[in-house]
């Protein structure tokens, strides 16, 4: 008997080691949820990332090693990244890039500041659109601001170790977004929109031609796509429950989320999440919840479920980020369906305003030596120069991010070959020129987006007043906004 | 009420639970157990800069502020009472302990630094990967700070007090109401007659009080919209559901399996398998049976033409496909604990409970559940742990706190602000509210089974 009690001992712990390991590999695949973007389906087969950053260690024997932190640890976007890299490394043996994964945003943001704080940074840092503000502010233990601004350091070269400069040629959506004080800081590198993927299979024998591109004609066409016969199992229309949903809402309407021209004239002190407009959205959305057509997945900024409903047929249509238009139309392919892609439908009672971006840019990190943020400054450019920017726009549906890229793409035809991919940029260039239609610059932003989702969950399962609720997360978004300013304003 | 006012208010309570906590025997006695108590409080106001009577006094700041002066109290006098008494007058379970004259005789008499010498790995590991931890986390949970800020806000309790509702008088009163009737309940029990009514009633009460306290605290804590109340009572909920259910599936399949049949072996390993798994990957796996779209059972179901309802869409579903996870993934561990516990339960005794007449289920509660004590408090100290922190992976795989946040557990909850927000102040002030509940919960089990446990030997 001792011995089977010994045995079953040892089992457990070897049972608990594994457990463990488990644990770790498994946190690897949990993509930041933080994120406006989501991990391009997993069975994308896209070039292996292989083993290229190893691949140059001969040459890297006293090479400059630049370090490029990222967020995404999907094959097909990590491995585009690794590959230029490596193909850097190999016009630049005097440099090593090296690209390093993380598995959000957050992580690379919090890991990179403990990296500065040991005086040991990385050169290159990805990090997300909504804590732009953050970034900004963000200082060292000495009060040193942790990042340098990418004009101030490229200055008026017009190219870098040989890589022309491709800063300026960046593409006006993202340039209005992320210009502050006259200036870019960071290097725009993966940006998209929010667009409306529809099942033309599904719209077609509805009787419907066109995807519905206002609030009343989502509405005119669930009515008849739920008639059908063999209506989607699951309802008409799904996206997540995401703040950036809600910021895209307020954009297309032209109200501000934030004072002091939406956080761009000045720093954002207030915020408006209860406008009438936003308590507008909010209803039609929970409206089109309660009638049955618009299903929420019970779990807030689902990417997966809403994308996987949408796959199967189980909805007729998917409001999205563009990030993934490539990936959803080969899945319409994959399973026989036709998928097009179309504006975010708008409140038709208001005037259209416009929309705005999502995605991340690629932060310099401040007090590096002249030849590290050389070889950073000229890697940022190369990695966005025409042709990586065109195939990275074409791996995943990222708008290419400069105008020769688009330029490259139209003169190859890609446009004619896959309309959806031209899309998000168009809707993009619609865009007035506002502060609402810009987006909001704000601090704390992930837990503003984090009350709002939370609020909207609760009116959507718990059917609660809207503009009670909205009410009541506008006094704890402004709580965060007072807090965020306590510690960062001037 | 002035701040100074409250100081003395403060100093007085410090004084009074001094006095109570140290003992009162003589007045000598009584004497140096105010002035510890006066001591415990200064020093806890001290450290914080006396910032709690900067607050009104009639807020729950306030409340809390006098609340932490007393715990402090408290710690000084009955501490300095268990430093005074030697060891093996009133320890706790376990009891032994060296008497003096072994102490002084032996390799012992090397010095007095030699014990420390030879800890001196421990308590520097203790030290840097406990001790500092925990005192940071205690020392952030008092401000407003964020990883890059250029500077650091002081917000003295007020993370603490957010949590609360904001009528100071309740807060005061309705733990203390709780607290109260448990010690009446025993008071009267204790007094009374064994043998009269009045002790049964008592009986029967008793174990009425840890619930109103429970209770209590349920009203304590903040209601609006994203108050704390809904967070304690996911976590009150997921974590009884977790614990009770998977001891008592877990001593049913031991007490079965405990059997000589052919292949026990096989069968024994095979139930301990889900500990293997870890807690994320258990909720990836009862995402796949559950879930409403792709799940295995809604597939099954609608074939069978059964509308198979969406966990995330209700809340009681929700956190009983949590607890499910959970008792799942605990089964194995109690199984194989409870296994081991069997196997030391005296054979002796059970066939001498057979010989006196007792049944398979007399035998069971009279003889084998005893024998079991140490074994189940151990269980239900590490089951309540894991239903305290380690289900946190299982519920970002199965619910991420979903629906309207009815499974977010209060180490969910840490994790989405200090971490995901990055407000680390407040995340520590979580961390400290659910660090006293595990000493709450420990210290009351150590009560309530002291003296019942017998961990066998002399």
């Amino acid at each position: 008997m001792k011995r089977i009690l010994a045995l079953l001992l040892v089992l457990a712990m070897l049972a608990a080691a594994c457990g463990g390991s488990d644990d770790s590999a498994d946190n690897a695949t949990d993509a930041g949820d933080d994120t406006t973007d989501t991990t391009a389906s997993t069975d994308d087969t896209a070039a292996d990332s292989g083993d290229e950053s190893d691949g140059d260690s001969e040459a890297a024997g006293d090479a400059a090693t630049i370090e490029m932190w990222i967020a995404f640890s999907d094959d097909a976007r990590l491995g585009f990244t690794r590959d230029r890299a490596a193909d850097f490394n190999e016009l630049h043996p005097e440099y090593n890039v090296v690209v390093t994964e993380f598995d959000s945003y957050n992580t690379v943001f919090e890991q990179a500041q403990l990296a500065i704080e040991d005086g040991n940074p990385p050169e290159i840092i990805h990090f997300f659109e909504a804590a732009t503000q953050e970034a900004l502010d963000a200082v060292d233990g000495d009060g040193n601001p942790i990042f340098k601004s990418v004009t101030e350091a490229i200055g008026d070269r017009t190219e870098i170790l040989g890589e022309p400069v491709v800063l300026g040629d960046v593409v006006s959506a993202a340039t209005k977004y992320y210009t502050i004080d006259g200036q870019l800081y960071s290097m725009p590198w993966n940006t998209s929109s929010t667009t409306m993927f529809s099942n033309m299979d599904i719209l077609n024998e509805a009787g419907i031609t066109e995807p519905p591109a206002t609030w009343a004609e989502v509405e005119a066409a669930c009515e008849a796509i739920m008639a059908l016969p063999d209506a989607p199992s699951e309802g008409c229309i799904t996206w997540p429950n995401h703040g950036w949903f809600y910021e895209q809402s307020l954009g297309q309407m032209g109200v501000d989320l934030v004072n002091n021209d939406n956080g761009r004239s000045g720093r954002a002190t207030e915020i408006f999440l209860d406008s009438p407009e936003a308590i507008d959205y909010i209803q039609w959305w929970s409206d089109l919840e309660n009638s049955g057509n618009y299903v929420y997945t019970g779990v807030q900024r689902d990417w997966d479920g809403t994308s996987a409903a949408f796959q199967a047929q189980n909805v007729a249509m998917l409001i999205y980020s563009s990030s993934d238009t490539t990936a959803l139309t080969q899945a319409g392919v994959d399973n026989g369906f036709e998928v097009k892609s179309s504006f975010m439908p708008y409140n038709q009672d208001i005037a259209y305003e416009g929309n705005l971006i999502g995605g991340a840019t690629l932060w310099l990190a401040n007090g590096l030596s002249e030849t590290e943020e050389d070889g950073a400054l000229a890697f940022l450019n190369f990695f966005s120069n025409p042709e990586n920017a065109a195939a990275w726009h074409q791996l995943t549906g990222y708008i290419p991010i400069t105008n020769s890229a688009v330029a490259l793409l139209e003169e190859e035809g890609w446009y004619n070959e896959s309309p959806n991919s031209a899309v998000a940029s168009d809707q993009l260039d619609a865009a007035a020129d506002t502060p609402a239609a810009t987006g909001a610059l704000v601090g704390n932003f992930v837990a503003i987006r984090d009350v709002v989702t939370a609020a909207i969950e609760d009116v959507l399962v718990n059917d609660v007043d809207v503009a009670e609720r909205m009410a009541s997360a506008q006094a704890e978004a402004q709580q965060q906004l007072d807090d965020y300013n306590e510690l960062f304003g001037e | 009420m002035s701040g100074s006012l409250q100081l003395v208010l403060s100093l007085i309570v410090g004084a009074a639970i001094g006095v109570l906590s140290y003992g009162y025997r003589t007045p000598r006695q009584a004497a140096l157990g105010g002035a510890l108590g006066v001591l415990g409080t200064g020093a806890i106001s001290a450290a914080l800069g006396f910032c709690m009577y900067a607050a009104d006094a009639e807020s729950t700041e306030g409340v809390l502020g006098i609340a932490l002066g007393a715990a402090f109290a408290w710690m000084f006098g009955a501490g300095t009472r268990a430093v005074l008494n030697r060891p093996g007058e009133g320890s706790g379970v376990g009891g032994g302990g060296f008497g003096e004259s072994q102490i002084r005789t032996g390799a012992y008499r090397l010095g007095w630094w030699w014990p420390w010498l030879l800890l001196s790995p421990t308590l520097i590991i203790l030290v840097f990967f406990l001790y500092w931890p925990a005192f940071q986390t205690f020392r952030l949970s008092t401000k407003l700070t964020r990883l890059g800020a250029p500077r650091v806000g002081e917000r003295c309790l007020a993370n603490f007090s957010e949590l609360l509702i904001p009528q100071p008088v309740l807060v005061a009163t309705l733990p203390l109401v709780a607290v109260g009737l448990i010690w009446g309940i025993g008071l009267w029990q204790r007094r009374s007659n064994p043998d009269s009514v009045g002790y049964s009633v008592a009986r029967i009460l008793r174990p009425l009080g840890p619930l109103v306290l429970l209770l209590a605290l349920y009203f304590i804590f903040e209601d609006v919209n994203g108050g704390y109340r809904r967070i304690y009572l996911n976590t009150v909920i997921i974590s009884v559901g977790t614990v009770a259910l998977s001891m008592a599936f877990g001593l049913g399949l031991a007490y079965l399996t405990f059997r000589r049949i052919r292949g026990v072996t096989v069968y024994r390993t095979l139930l301990i398998w889900p500990y293997a798994v870890s807690p994320p990957i258990a909720g990836i796996l009862f995402f796949m049976i559950f879930n409403a779209t792709g799940g295995v059972v809604a597939a099954l179901s609608s074939r069978w033409g059964i509308d198979f309802p969406d966990y995330t869409q209700n809340a009681s579903l929700a956190r009983m496909t949590i607890v499910l996870a959970s008792v799942w993934k605990l089964l194995g561990y109690n199984l194989l604990f409870f296994l081991a516990g069997l196997q030391t339960v005296p054979r002796d005794q059970i066939e001498a409970a057979a010989l006196d007449g007792a049944n398979a289920w007399q035998r069971f509660r009279t003889v084998v559940l005893p024998a079991l004590g140490p074994i189940s408090f151990f269980l239900l100290i590490t089951n309540l742990t894991y239903s305290f922190f380690d289900v946190y992976g299982t519920i970002d795989f199965l619910t991420k706190g979903a629906p309207a946040g009815a499974t977010s557990v209060a180490i969910y909850e840490i994790i989405r602000v200090g971490v995901d927000n990055g407000d680390l102040g407040r995340g520590a002030a979580q961390s400290v509210v659910l660090f006293l509940a595990v000493i709450a919960l420990t210290a009351w089990q150590f009560n309530q089974s002291e003296g019942r446990i017998n961990y066998g030997g002399a």
